[in-house]
């Protein structure tokens, strides 16, 4: 089915890659692949003094799916509205496909293919009229637009929602309909903002589906913000951990997940009201341990080989007569990872699926 | 430049969707000055004829309601923004490659074309009731091309207001301005008869000379003095209008 996607596109890989180098020439070329997306400094002010984002460095290339992971605030969407030209940077620079953000803002538009946080629709038009205007106004060959607008709509699974306003359409249905304006001119880069937040887990797993689709048939490549850390585990290639405006980590997931030694202990201590002062100092003074934190009432320990610290993390919190509720042991998860660089749990807004999908659909 | 006029097209006839989708806006825009045009002529017509010398008064009223009507009709562009950017569609249409006049000049056609409708159905309203036409047919294509004219020199105004604040409650500010221009102009009797603080007021009103314009050709006739005068002021508001509502538009995605 995606190879519609790339059909008509198969007529100019050529010339395409030729371009593409032509203009990456100015940066880091790895080997072949050229950078998608490049940021050096990248800073955002709000007044008064709001550092939104705060100075980001970042190297993408071509043909990956970056996860851009953070709390809500952390500065994801500020970052993308820089990177699609909709916000200029307070300090620093970006370029997107070679192209500079401000400078060559308009080549950047024509570039890249942008679904916000929150489908960003007009409810008045009905799904067939948004991606015709979209067509439109990306400029696909007026002989093609009405093609590629079925062609899209089938992909999504719209044609029978295709002519109702998009008023009537379920939050999954405008997501779906959001990512296929996002499509209609064949980018090469697209930036998702928080695509498959507030949607219910089908809603969910079909927007991955098309994200890994095109990413492996079509070498499209993703830039998308989430707060679901399973979704950036399951799609990206590499993520980068936001918080409060800066990357605190990043890296593949495997390895972020290794960095951070190679199990998790996790001791609940059974009264809230215990000390955990008392026990992180008994379980520090063991030594040997990568890391160890209280996290509300749990001490979450870190280190190389789980199953033979267990042992002594208990009877050390036994000695200083700290009681233990449950111990439980587990290879890290990207929760891990975030939890040790930023000290927290992340916390998703809208966790709630927002019911079931519309008959119509 | 042809892409881009096939843009404003697009977005025009956009523009021009939403309405019909969504009457209730619209009805008001003829209602209203059609409403106020028969209570003015019934209540002040037999008295001003003989009070101001007019042959009729029906004629001297019906610009008023033209302009009543242009500019409500030329006010939507301002709401219509503010929604686009509250549902963040503005942005999407932000993103595309389409250069950023497009989607001022979509906005203000669609409101011109809109215009020109109206005054259409006022002008048979009001032929219907008697009041004339001395400049002929010609006569009304002038009035339509000057209200058409005026609805698109005077929307930028609101959309500037729009772009610049998000606000509903600016936007409908933006239209509100329009009252005290066309009540300081020469809406109910003739400039001569004004105490002279107002018809101070009224020379340096641009509303005035349109109002006039349009006076002219339904109740004198061709006079291209008023005419000419009328063209300019409608100049001088574009003039002042369309660069505010584009430097609006760059302090958005600043
Ligand atoms: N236009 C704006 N004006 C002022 N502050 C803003 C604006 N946009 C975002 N912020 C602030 O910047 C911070 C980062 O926001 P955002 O980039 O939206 O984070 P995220 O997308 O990760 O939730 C937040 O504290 C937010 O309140
Ligand atoms: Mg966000």
């Amino acid at each position: 089915m995606w190879a519609l996607y790339l059909a008509p596109a198969a007529l100019r890989p050529s010339a395409v890659t030729f371009v593409t180098l032509a203009c990456s020439s100015t940066l880091d070329i790895i080997g072949v692949v050229a950078s998608a997306i490049v940021a050096r400094g990248l800073r955002r002010i709000f007044p008064p003094d709001l550092a939104a984002v705060d100075g980001i460095d970042l190297d993408i290339e071509e043909g990956r799916i970056f996860g851009f992971l953070g709390a809500n605030g952390s500065g994801k969407t500020t970052t993308i509205r820089m990177l699609t030209t909709l916000l200029r940077p307070t300090e620093g620079s970006a370029t997107v496909d070679g192209y500079d953000v401000v400078k060559d803002a308009a080549k950047v538009r024509a570039r890249v293919g942008v679904a916000l946080q929150e489908a960003s629709l007009d409810l008045v038009m009905t799904g067939r009229e948004t991606l015709l205007l979209q067509a439109r106004l990306y400029r696909v060959p007026r002989g093609e637009v009405r093609q590629r607008v079925g062609d899209l709509l089938r992909i999504v699974d719209l044609e029978e929602a295709a002519d109702r306003r998009v008023g009537t359409y379920s939050g999954g249905m405008q997501r779906r309909l959001d990512l296929a304006a996002a499509l209609v001119h064949r980018p090469r880069i697209v930036f998702l903002d928080e695509p498959t937040s507030g949607l219910d887990p089908i809603s969910r797993n079909t927007i991955w589906r098309y994200v890994e689709d095109l990413n492996r048939n079509d070498g499209v490549t993703f830039f998308l913000t989430t707060q679901y850390l399973e979704e950036a585990d399951r799609l990206a290639h590499e993520v980068a951990i936001m918080e409060r405006g800066r990357i605190v980590a990043q890296g593949a997931p495997a390895e972020l997940k290794a960095s951070i030694g190679a199990d998790v202990v996790t001791v609940r201590l059974e009264d809230r009201n215990a000390q955990p002062d008392r026990a992180l100092a008994a379980v520090k003074a063991i030594g040997g341990l990568t890391d160890v934190r209280v996290v509300g009432d749990s001490v979450v320990v870190y280190t190389k080989d789980g199953s033979s610290a267990i042992a002594p993390i208990v009877l050390a919190l036994n000695e200083a007569t700290v009681a233990v509720e449950e111990v439980t042991l587990a290879r890290p998860t990207l929760d891990d990872v975030f939890l040790r660089k930023t000290g927290h749990h992340i916390e998703a807004q809208d966790r709630e699926p927002e019911g079931v999908e519309g008959a119509a659909s | 430049m042809i892409d881009t006029m096939l843009d404003v097209y697009q977005l025009t006839l956009r523009s021009l969707r939403e309405v019909v989708r969504q009457p209730a806006f619209e009805v008001q825009n003829y209602f209203i000055p059609l409403f106020f045009f028969a209570v003015t002529v019934g209540a002040l017509g037999n008295v001003s004829e003989r009070a101001f010398g007019l042959e009729n008064y029906r004629a001297f009223a019906m610009p008023v309601a033209i302009l009543q009507g242009a500019a409500g009709g030329a006010s939507y562009s301002a709401l219509a923004m503010v929604t686009d950017i509250e549902r963040g569609y503005f942005d999407k249409l932000l993103l595309t490659p389409t250069p950023r006049i497009s989607l001022v000049l979509g906005r203000l056609f669609g409101d011109g074309i809109r215009v020109v409708i109206i005054t259409a159905v006022i002008l048979i309203v009001g032929a219907i009731f008697g009041t004339g036409m001395e400049a002929g047919v010609a006569g009304y294509i002038a009035i339509l091309i000057l209200a058409g004219l005026f609805g698109l020199a005077y929307a930028g105004f609101g959309l500037a207001i729009a772009l610049r604040t998000g606000s509903p409650q600016a936007a409908q500010a933006g239209f509100l301005i329009f009252f005290p221009l066309l009540f300081l102009a020469p809406a109910f009797a003739p400039k001569e008869f004004f105490s002279p603080w107002l018809e101070f007021l009224a020379t340096i009103n641009p509303v005035t000379y349109i109002l006039e314009g349009m006076r002219a050709l339904i109740s004198e006739g061709w006079d291209w003095e008023k005419i000419g005068a009328a063209l300019l002021a409608i100049a001088v508001l574009a003039a002042i209008n369309m660069p505010l509502a584009l430097w609006a538009l760059r302090h958005r995605t600043a």
